[in-house]
């Protein structure tokens, strides 16, 4: 019996940044747990291939900076896909890529995150999606913090188109913003940080099937990243 | 622009989850034989293939009330 099985995450890579990603987090008594392949998808914003790039497995973290730069001189933001199998022997749940981000020109922190599960790592055994609509969301702080942000939402999809809503809550106002992806596009919607004098306090995602999605923030006076998060999932 | 799903795409993993393709797909459904046994929650694990799998079921013309979406409340 077969014990192979599959996983794509995604992240975006933004030019300027050192982008580091750990392969395999997990780690166990004798050392680091290893994927059986690795192989990265590269898109334009617009969904156009960029390439495909095979990964030696046995690599303990990859420089995507380092990847991805040769092969998108001027492109504003990347999608990458990790289309990785792995031994279920060895991965009884899922192995876990993360990320390490940091802009090179600027003195904020680095930025670490798990990068985005968006096809598989749900085992069959799990009772976990009722409904098919999925629900995501994600609480901002209510205090000023000179930022500004926005959602990313890429598809992975090879053939369907994606309608997804885009709702956020400025105090009890909710305001839906429609948007439609082809297949591995990719997009960054602004939410606003105010509205009618409230503060922007949460937004939803709302899509048929599951897409790459990040909660990103940005200092307003540089422009640096200071926020590159996953939202929250729930099934309603 | 809208691509197909072709014969040159039949290798590709169409669910992570049920580990299924879209060749096996496309001959289940030319069989009359979707969902496969084993492969009944497509779709609806992760979700991430929904979009693709109800695509390939009205290309291939397999589509069964099993893999369809169930209806959301909210």
């Amino acid at each position: 019996m077969s014990s192979s099985a599959a996983l794509c995450s995604a992240t975006f890579v933004d030019p300027g940044y050192d982008h580091i990603v750990e392969l395999v987090h997990q780690r166990d008594r004798v050392g680091q747990r290893r994927l059986e392949s690795l192989e990265l998808d590269l898109y334009e914003p617009c969904g156009i291939s960029l390439g495909r790039i095979t990964v030696d497995p046995r690599q303990e973290t990859l420089d995507l900076a380092a990847l991805v730069a040769p092969r998108a001189a001027g492109v504003a933001r990347v999608m990458v896909a990790f289309d990785a199998r792995y031994d279920t022997r060895i991965f009884p749940y899922r192995p876990h890529h993360y990320g390490y981000l940091r802009r090179r020109d600027s003195p904020e922190a680095p930025l670490y995150y798990a990068v985005n599960a968006t096809l598989g790592g749900v085992p069959d055994r799990l009772e976990t999606a009722m409904r098919q609509n999925n629900f995501e969301t994600y609480l901002f702080l209510s205090r000023p913090g000179g930022e500004r942000y926005a959602l990313r939402l890429g598809s992975l999809a090879r053939f369907s188109t994606v309608q997804a809503q885009v709702i956020t809550y400025h105090g009890d106002a909710r305001a839906v913003v429609p948007v439609t992806l082809m297949p591995h596009q990719h997009a960054e919607v602004e939410l606003p940080l105010e509205r009618g004098g409230e503060r922007l306090r949460r937004v939803e995602l709302k899509t048929l099937f599951r897409l790459a999605s990040y909660v990103v923030g940005r200092r307003v006076d540089s422009d640096a990243l200071v926020l590159f998060d996953h939202l929250f999932t729930y099934f309603k | 622009m809208t691509v197909e799903p072709g014969p040159e795409h039949d290798r590709l993993l169409l669910c992570y989850c049920t580990d299924l393709t879209i060749g096996q797909l496309r001959e289940a459904c030319r069989e009359g034989r979707w969902p496969l046994p084993g492969k009944e929650r497509t779709g609806k694990l992760c979700t991430g293939c929904l979009g693709d799998l109800l695509f390939c079921l009205e290309r291939f013309s397999g589509g069964t009330a099993d893999s369809r979406p169930a209806p959301t409340q909210r």
